[in-house]
Order: structure tokens, then sequence, then C-alpha cells
């Protein structure tokens, strides 16, 4: 084991080697570095193009100028020494900052978007496995590939244009007009009655729910302004809170373990009665507090199964963690959307929170509250966008997985010895579905750091892909292979744990030394 | 026991509430309390730019981007500004500029009382001083060839017209300087002391080690002129200065130390937020010249045009300027009907085809009939009418239409014998000849491929036989005047106030003069502009040597960039400008409704 890994490091160092030649020579070579100087008028024109001959170190060929940029690259291996020297850019600042701040606006922008696409591309597939054929089914398919092959530029664009100019359009007087509360309706309600199973009467049924539940939603938001002044309140979370609870006590117990159920329900109500104790606190929240407040929330949940005991503890135990949890989330939302009429008439944001471009409204001022719906309006629209485009691989791959799962000969026996379904889907096929789905993720966690080149440019986030844009319009290397050393970096460190992560996950796989 | 188990979880929650209240923000206020966080009066505008903001100092080499210009022009004052009809306007609030004889040309600087940086310091000469030193690079003693030498500050802009004087006389009271220029220099008045004093000498006679402006002004005076072929050991503290000057204002965050971006014009720096956004406050102290209207602007930098567009539309930004472009255009037209005002204009780049005085082109009637077959008309037609219809080809050589002589010149520079393509003309010309002409031109650029294909269908009507000779965006600028095509399409920027670019074009054996033009008369005269310091003898002479110019038919001005800027119903007062200062020209007129 540590033989393969030791080797494998070899290996990529060597490609990281010749790769960065490779791509100092293609970017030295892809223009002229004096062109905004050619047609200048000016008597200084030879003082600045020499300048910039200093500075860019023209008078080095590329393939020499090279070693005197590794001579500084190289440095970055020796630990705490902290004379890493990536060059400059253009505008005379230190790469490594650059790359800094770039990095920390390429994470904000895509880490969201990835881990959403992969919870809703799995469920998705699975859903789509276990209805194999149906229109659902079609339904998902056609819609991945719809997304998957649209231009994200495109895309972009046009959510910036309904999600964000249209939207804000709205809010400025947010009624929705009877007609269009009962077309939503309607269209709510074919997909619902087209997404449920079952027989025909049991689809027209759910359709029928889904329609009067849409509508009647609809016109009580429009009649009560809830756009204005959204929030949710004990009530909502005390009934949605009771729906979370079944929900989760059918995946994780199963609903004929009445304790899981009960220890489920239990935590509901502890969560509303936090919900009021919570209020004052949370008026002064920050980060931590936060998380500090997720931990207590499983913590509670924990304590609840425990208490509740029964046969099986740990299921009540994990179901009531589970949904003590996302009763937490739906207080978080509630508080936040609590926030939302102070965020919508800030002078800054002037009813308009539903943002184009950047990563926050420059000089925003708030609470935690304020601040941390001023990030979500900003990044809501890149993420949905990246999450449209990356959701095709996830759904497929997972489908495709789950499927070959469902066949295998265990499947059957499991089947054969009277386990329930939801044993035989959650506990016997959905592990092993698993399996080569982390391997993709490691995969794409490694492609992330590259960022969203187009999606960047789009909403005019300067991270990574702008950083390397930017160097390639200058014709200078130095942004270029800052940015080309941290995604080779991680594109293979995380090659090497998706093949790890592989031999640890499935038996069948050994690494061989 | 029952009781002793509740009770110990009530100590746990309790002593949990207690710590997670120890986490809570210092912020105080709860959410319903910060609404009333900027003040309404004077109202604030947000911009749109496409660069990032890099350095406080926008004279360096690599400094010298738009965006650095344009803070530092709302962020510094000075004895002029350059207003949007391209005029030089005084600033008299800030101090007198006067030219006190003409020969010599002495311009003495006279800073008003009261005129102060944001830390309370006088500006004085020693500030004009510290641009003097670094505009004239007086000091400089390096020799590049044989590595000798320093050199001490790194002036992006033209150095030739300052190294005409030497060390100012400076006033008893601090606040005058007198310059005296060894021969006449034409653009005095844009030389020194404007748009923006921008880099106190306080700071940097302190970073220096020096006690006061005194001290620095004692340091400069003591030293003399540079000699590159006398080297003097480096004066250690000018060059640490100087590389302050040529750095240390560098940034990409605000610094900590506020002495590196004082201001002592209508704005200040309030906060800089990396490659996303920077933010000016009015300066309360500033009453030495036209003030402004707005509390607040904030920059924010998008590098895409329909994505500025699009902030526009969103209300996310108030005021924009992207590059112009058909589709540009036509979006911004469509936001009309919501209140969004819109202004095309021209900008001061233009392109133009330019003829060698070799090869087939040696003989003036072989280029007299190739310039009577550019249809100049088309290319407008096809190129910028559609961003701007009124639109029309550029009738001169050194003059643009914003500027007030540009009409007489057009009238008398003979430029009317090419309004339309004349075929049969250009056939009498060539009288059966059919001469073969390389065209090079930048392939990469839409513009100039569509402006080479109409002129080379045409000129082969004509009897031409026109070889492409386009190269790719990173090779054409290092085939500028290689004699490797016989006409060349591309684009120079007419500086639009100043004189000193004329020559650099078209006066004989100057770098930039590709074409080999050459004529001692035009010669006599460019010599003579540069050292004209009346404004109304340098259009006269302008006008001569732009009629010249025609006369030897040395090629064509094809057509202007266009250029566009808009706004949003909040904001008024935005005027369009055809410079590189762009909309920010009169940026203390911007009001919020």
């Amino acid at each position: 084991m540590v033989t393969y890994i030791f080797r494998r490091l070899v290996t990529a160092a060597l490609i990281l080697l010749g790769a960065s030649y490779f791509v100092y020579l293609l970017t030295a070579a892809s223009g002229d570095p004096l062109e905004q100087f050619r047609a200048n008028p000016t008597p200084q024109k030879q003082q600045l193009m020499d300048a910039r001959t200093e500075l860019l170190q023209l008078d080095t060929p590329a393939p020499l100028r090279y070693f005197k940029w590794f001579g500084g690259a190289v440095q970055c291996l020796v630990p705490f020494a902290n004379s890493c020297d990536l060059g400059k850019n253009i505008a005379g600042q230190p790469i490594t900052d650059a790359l800094g701040a770039a990095l920390v606006q390429t994470l904000t922008l895509v880490t969201g978007a990835t881990v959403l696409a992969i919870l809703i591309g799995i469920t998705l597939g699975i859903i789509t496995a276990l209805r194999q054929y149906s229109t659902l089914d079609y339904g998902v398919t056609f819609m991945a590939f719809l997304f998957f092959s649209l231009p994200i530029f495109w895309v972009a664009v046009l959510l910036k244009e309904f999600g964000a100019i249209g939207f804000n359009n709205f809010l400025r007087n947010p009624e929705v007009p009877l007609s269009a509360s009962l077309g939503i309706g309607v269209v709510a309600g074919a997909l619902t009655a087209v997404a449920a199973g079952g027989p025909l009467k049991r689809r027209l049924l759910a359709g029928a729910v889904a329609f009067a539940f849409v509508t009647a939603v609809l016109i009580y938001f429009s009649a009560t302004e809830w756009f204005k002044k959204p929030g949710l309140g004990p009530v909502l979370i005390a009934i949605a809170g009771a729906g979370i609870a079944f929900a989760v006590t059918l995946l994780s117990a199963g609903l004929k373990n009445r304790k899981a159920l009960q220890s489920a329900l239990i935590a509901v109500g502890v969560g509303v009665v936090l919900y009021f104790l919570l209020q004052p606190l949370l008026n002064e929240a920050t980060f931590l507090m936060i998380v500090l407040l997720a931990v207590a929330f499983v913590l509670i949940g924990l304590a609840i199964g425990y208490l509740m005991g029964g046969y099986d503890r740990g299921q009540s135990m994990r179901a009531a963690a589970i949904t003590s949890f996302l009763v937490g989330f739906l207080i978080l939302l509630d508080r936040f959307m609590q926030a939302w009429p102070t965020y919508f008439n800030n002078s800054r944001v002037r009813g308009r929170p539903i943002a184009t471009i950047g990563a926050s409204t420059p000089n925003i001022q708030g609470d935690f509250w304020v601040l941390g719906l001023d990030s979500f309006t900003h990044l809501i629209l890149p993420t949905l966008a990246l999450i449209l485009i990356s959701l095709a691989s996830y759904t497929r791959f997972t489908r495709a997985s789950m499927l070959e799962i469902m066949n295998m000969d265990y499947i059957r026996t499991a089947r054969a010895k009277g386990l329930s379904e939801r044993t035989v889907v959650m506990r016997h096929a959905f592990r092993n579905a698993l399996i080569p789905i982390a391997t993709i993720v490691a995969f794409d966690i490694g492609a992330l750091i590259g960022g969203a080149v187009i999606t960047e440019t789009v909403f005019s986030v300067r991270g990574m892909g702008f950083l390397f844009l930017d160097g390639i319009e200058h014709v200078d290397p130095n942004p270029v292979m800052g940015v080309f050393i941290c995604v080779a970096i991680t594109a293979m460190v995380f090659n090497l744990i998706a093949d790890l992560a592989y031999s640890a996950l499935d038996p069948r796989v050994r690494v061989k030394a | 026991m029952r009781l002793g188990r509740i009770s110990k979880a009530v100590g746990v929650a309790a002593a949990a509430a207690i710590a997670l209240s120890a986490c809570a923000g210092n912020s105080g206020g709860t959410t319903p309390s910060t609404a009333a966080a900027a003040s309404k009066q004077g109202g604030s505008a947000t911009v749109v730019e496409v660069n990032a903001f890099n350095t406080f100092n926008p004279n360096t080499a690599d400094g010298n981007t738009d965006i650095n210009s344009k803070v530092s022009y709302a962020t510094h004052s000075g004895f002029f500004y350059i207003d949007n009809k391209l005029n030089v306007v005084r600033n008299e609030k800030f101090g007198k500029m006067e030219k006190v004889s003409d020969d010599p040309l002495t311009v003495k600087y006279t800073i008003n009382d009261g005129v102060k940086w944001s830390d309370g310091t006088p500006v004085t000469a020693a500030d004009l001083v510290l641009q003097w030193a670094a505009f004239s690079g007086y000091y400089n003693d390096a020799n590049a060839e044989a590595k000798t030498g320093t050199s001490y500050f790194s002036y992006a802009g033209d150095p030739t017209g300052i190294a005409l004087t030497d060390f100012p006389e400076l006033g008893d009271d601090g606040r005058t300087m007198t310059l005296k220029y060894s021969k006449p220099f034409a653009d005095w008045e844009i030389a020194l002391g404007g748009p923006g004093i921008d880099i106190p000498a306080h700071v940097l006679a302190k970073k220096a080690g020096l006690a006061d402006t005194k001290a620095f002004i004692d340091l400069l005076k003591g030293m003399p002129r540079g000699d590159a072929k006398a080297p003097k050991p480096v004066n250690t503290q000018l060059k640490a200065m100087a590389d302050m000057w040529n750095t240390g204002f560098d940034t990409k965050t605000l610094p900590a130390d506020p002495n590196l971006y004082l201001s002592n014009g209508p704005f200040i720096v309030k906060s800089l937020n990396q490659d996303q956004s920077l933010t000016m406050v009015k300066n309360k102290d500033y009453n030495w010249g036209p003030e402004a209207q707005l509390d607040e602007i904030t920059v924010r930098y998008i590098g895409e045009a329909p994505a500025q567009v699009q902030a526009l539309k969103n209300g996310e930004a108030d005021i924009i300027a992207p590059q112009a472009s058909a589709d540009t255009v036509e979006q911004l037209k469509a936001l009309e009907s919501q209140g969004v005002s819109v202004d095309v204009g021209n900008q001061l780049a233009y392109d133009h085809i330019d003829l060698n005085y070799s090869g087939p082109f040696a003989d003036k009637n072989v280029r007299e009939a190739f310039m009577k077959a550019v249809p100049r008309a088309d290319i407008v037609d096809k190129i910028v009418k559609k961003l701007d219809p009124k639109a029309a080809p550029l009738d001169s050589q050194l003059f643009v239409p914003d500027q007030a002589p540009y009409a007489d010149s057009v009238k008398n520079n003979g430029s009317s014998a090419y309004q339309g393509v004349d075929i049969e003309g250009a056939k009498k010309l060539l009288n059966g000849a059919t001469p073969e002409v390389r065209i090079m031109y930048n392939k990469d650029n839409p513009n100039r491929v569509d402006a080479y294909s109409l002129i080379s269908e045409s000129a082969t009507k004509a009897g031409f036989k026109i070889v492409d000779g386009g190269l790719g965006k990173s090779d054409w600028g290092k085939a500028l005047g290689d004699g490797t095509y016989d006409a060349t399409i591309f684009g120079w920027t007419n500086s639009g106030v100043g004189v000193s670019g004329v020559p650099q074009i078209f006066k004989s054996g100057n770098d930039s003069n590709f074409n080999k033009f050459s004529d001692p008369a035009a010669d006599k005269l460019m010599d003579e502009l540069i050292v004209t310091t009346d404004k109304s003898k340098q259009d006269e002479l302008i006008q001569q040597i732009d009629k010249m110019i025609w006369d030897s038919a040395y090629g064509l001005p094809l057509f202007q960039s266009v250029g566009v800027d808009a706004y949003s119903d909040r904001i008024t007062g935005v005027k369009y400008m055809p410079n590189q200062t762009g909309v920010w020209w009169n940026f203390w007129e911007w009001a919020q409704k």
C-alpha cells in the first residue's frame, strides 16, 4: 500500500514537471505580450515596452525563462520557509496573493453547487432507477440531458434575466394574479400526477391534492404579501417537522419501528419549543454559534432516541437525530426569513435583492442574518446554473449503478429471505451503488478548484478562471502557471484518493504494491 | 433519582445556553435596527469599470491603467482638467498656472492657501517638485547598454517636454514654483500639475528618513542633473523615495497606513474589496474646485459587456461604459423605455489605411489611384453605422470631430477628393498598370477583416492585384514598419489634447512613422509646432500639416471607434467623453435624483 502511494506520488511529480513546462511554453507562445504598445504613437512607447519586457523577463527565451520561474516555485515545497515565489502578475501583485483571493472566490461559488448537485443527482438517480421506464424516469432523463446540453453562458444569462431582473421586478409588487396561481397549480398538479406512481386513480388524487395545495398557498402568499415578509412560524415548522419525522423514519428505520417514529416526533416537539427559546439568542448569532447549535440539535436528537430505548436504540437515535437536525434547519431558515424585510429595505439593496454579479453587495452593513442573506442572494443564480449543468452526470451514473446492483443475486437473496423493500433498497442496494459514485465525486472535487471559467465570467466573479484568462490575455505565464499548479495538484491528489477509496470501499478491489 | 436526572439535564442545558451566548456577535443590534445605515442626503452612485484597481499611483509604467487613473482623478485635484470638448479647463480655486514669459518659456505655478491633503498637511510646492522630478526623469543617469547608473522614477508618460527644464525656482511661502524651459514647449499647459497632484511629498520624505519637505527639497536641489555618460553612485534617499513611488502605492486592499491614500480632491477612498469593488466618499475639507454632488461613489468591476448591461438593468449599477458593439448598443437602447439614458459617441481611437512610400506605392499616382478605390462610406456603413447611425468617415489625419478646428481643416485638406469611390479615376491614374499590393492587418479583429475585404473588392475593380497579408493577433504588431507589406490597416489613438504625438507618426525617420512618409516642409512645420506655445497658432500649423499629408497621398483615415455609456434614471449629470477618462471627466456633476 505505502509503496503504491509512493509510486503514484513520484509519477505525479514527474507528470507535473513535464506538464508545467509544456503549459509554460504554450502560454508564452500564445501571443505578443507587447501588442498593446505597438500602435501607440507616443514618444515613450519604447520605454513602456522596455518596462513590460523587464517585468515579464521577455529578453530570456521562454524555454529558459521557465527555469527562472521554476526556481521560485520549487521553494513552495520547503515547508514553513515562507519563501514560496510564483512570480508577479502584470499589476505587480505576487501570484501567491492573487491565487489566495481567487481560490476563496471560486470555492464559495462552486462548493455549494457541487454538494447540492451531488445530493440531488444521487437522489434523482436512485428514484429513477427504482421506477425504471416510468414517466418519471423518462421525464428526469429528458430534463437531465436537456440541461446537460445547454450552453452554460446562455443558461446563466437567462437565469439573470428572469431569476434576478424579472423576480426583482415582481418583488416590487408581489401579487400573484389568480389566473397565475391557478396556472402554476395546474402545472404542479400535472407534474405530481406524472411523478406519483401507482394506479391512475392514485395519481389523479395526488395531482388534485398538489393542485389544490399549491394554488391555495400561492393565493395565501399573494394576499398576505408573504414574499415581502416571508416566514414559517412555529405552526408551519411543527407541521413540516411532523412530515420530516415520518419521512426520515420511513427511510432510516421503517414506519413499523414505532419507537423510532415516536423519537422523531418528540424531537420535532422539542424543536418547536426550542424555536421560542432560541429567538433571543439567534438575534446575536455568529457563524460559530450556528455550527454549535447544529451540533446541539443532533445531540438532542441522539439523547431523545437513547432515552426512548426500545429493542433497537440505534435506529431511534438515528431517526431522531436526523429529524432534529432538519427541524433545526427549518428554525434557521425561519430566522433568515425574519431578516428578509430588513435586507430588502437596506439602502444598499434598494428592494432588488437578487444579484446578477459579484459575491456581495459592496459596503453592506448588518448583522449575521443580513450578511448571510446577501451572500445567498448573490450565490443563488450561479449555484443554480452550475447545478443544472452538472446534474445530468450524477443522475445517470447513479441510475446505472443502482440498476446494476438491483439485478444482483444478493438483492434477490435479500428479498427471498423476507427483508422489507426499504431494507433491501436502503441497506443492500444503495450502499453498494455508492461505491462507483464515490470515485466520481472524488474526481469532481479535483476539478472543482479549476473553477467554472464561464460561470465566473458571466457572473463577474474574479476567481481562478478569471486569473487564468487574464494571464492568457496579457500573455503572462505567471498567473496561468499559478492556476495550473493548483488545479493539477488537486486533480492528481484526488485521483489518488479516488483509487484508494475504491479499494477501501469495495472489498473485491485490492491495491497491489 | 428521577428528579436528579431532570435537574442535571436542566443544568447541562443552562450551561450550554451560557456557552452559546458567549459566542454571540458583538454587533449588539438585532436585525430590525440597521435600516438607517446610510443617509440619503447627497446620495450615491455605482459605476462599472472593466479592470480592477491595483495602485494609488497611476503614473508608473505598471500602474497606468484606466481605472487607476480614474480613481486618482476623483481623489486628487490640480491646476486644470480636460473637458469633453477636449479643452484644457483651469481650476483657479486650486491655484494659478501662468505663463510668465515666452522666451525663455517660463511657467509659474501658485497653489492657493488652504489646499490640503486629507491628513491636514497643506499641498505645497514640494508636491509639485516631486511630480516634476518624477515626470522629467531629471536625476536618471542609467545607461541601458553599459548597465551603469540608476533610473529612479519609472514614469509611464512622455518626459521629453519637462526634461527641457532645470531645477525649478521655489517661492519663500512654499506655495509657488517657477519652471524655466530651455526651449519653448508646445504642451507646457498639460505637462505638470494636473489633472491631479497625486503623490504627497511629505509621505515620501518621511519614508526616506528625511525630517520634512524642506529637507526633501534641499536634497533634490543639491543633486545635479543625471548624465548617462557619467553616472553617479546611487543616492540612497532618492532611491528609497523613487522605489516607494514606483511600487509602494501598489495595493489591492485598503492599506493600514492612511498616508498611502491621501486625497486632495473631491473624494477619498474609503474601502477596497480586492477585485470586487472600490468605494469613495466625499472629502469633507475639499473646497478648492468644483463641488461634488454625490456623497459616495462605488466602483464595481465587470469584464463582460452583457453582464454590465444586465447589472444596469437590475439596478446593481448606475453608470456603465461597456465596450461598444452592435449587440451592446441594441441591448442598451432597449432599456431606454425603463428610463436608462444611452450616449453613443466617437472615441479618440481611429482606424486608417496607410500606404508605404516604397514598392508599388513609390509612385504617387498609384497611391492616389488606390485611395480613390477605397470605399470609405461602405466601410463606415458596414462597421460603425449599426452602432452609431450618425457615423461618418473621418476626414482628417490629425484632428477628430470633437476638436473645434476639425471642420476648418477638413474643408481645405483635400479630403473632399476621396468622399466616394472613383473606380474610373483610379483606372485613369493607373493607366493600364496592375500593381500587386499586399495589405497587412490584424485578421483576428473582425472590423479590420471587414475593412480589408471591402477595400480589396473595390481595389480589384480598379485593376489592383490585392494580396491578403493579414496576420494573427500576436504577429501583426511586430510586422508594422518591417517592409513586408505595401499597405496596412490598423488603429492609432489621437491624444485629444497636446501636439507632441504629431511628429511621432508623421516626422521623417521617427519610430512610429511606419510607412516612411517624408516631407521636408512638413518636418519643418512639425519642428515649429512642438515649440509653439499658442493654441490657435498650433491649430493653424496642424491644419497646414494635415493638408500636406493629404496632398502627398499618404493613405486614408477610415472611421473612429464608437464608445457608449449608459446610466439609470436614478442619476443625472453624466456626459459622454471621447478620451480615456470617459464618463468620469465631470464626476462632480453626477447627482442622485
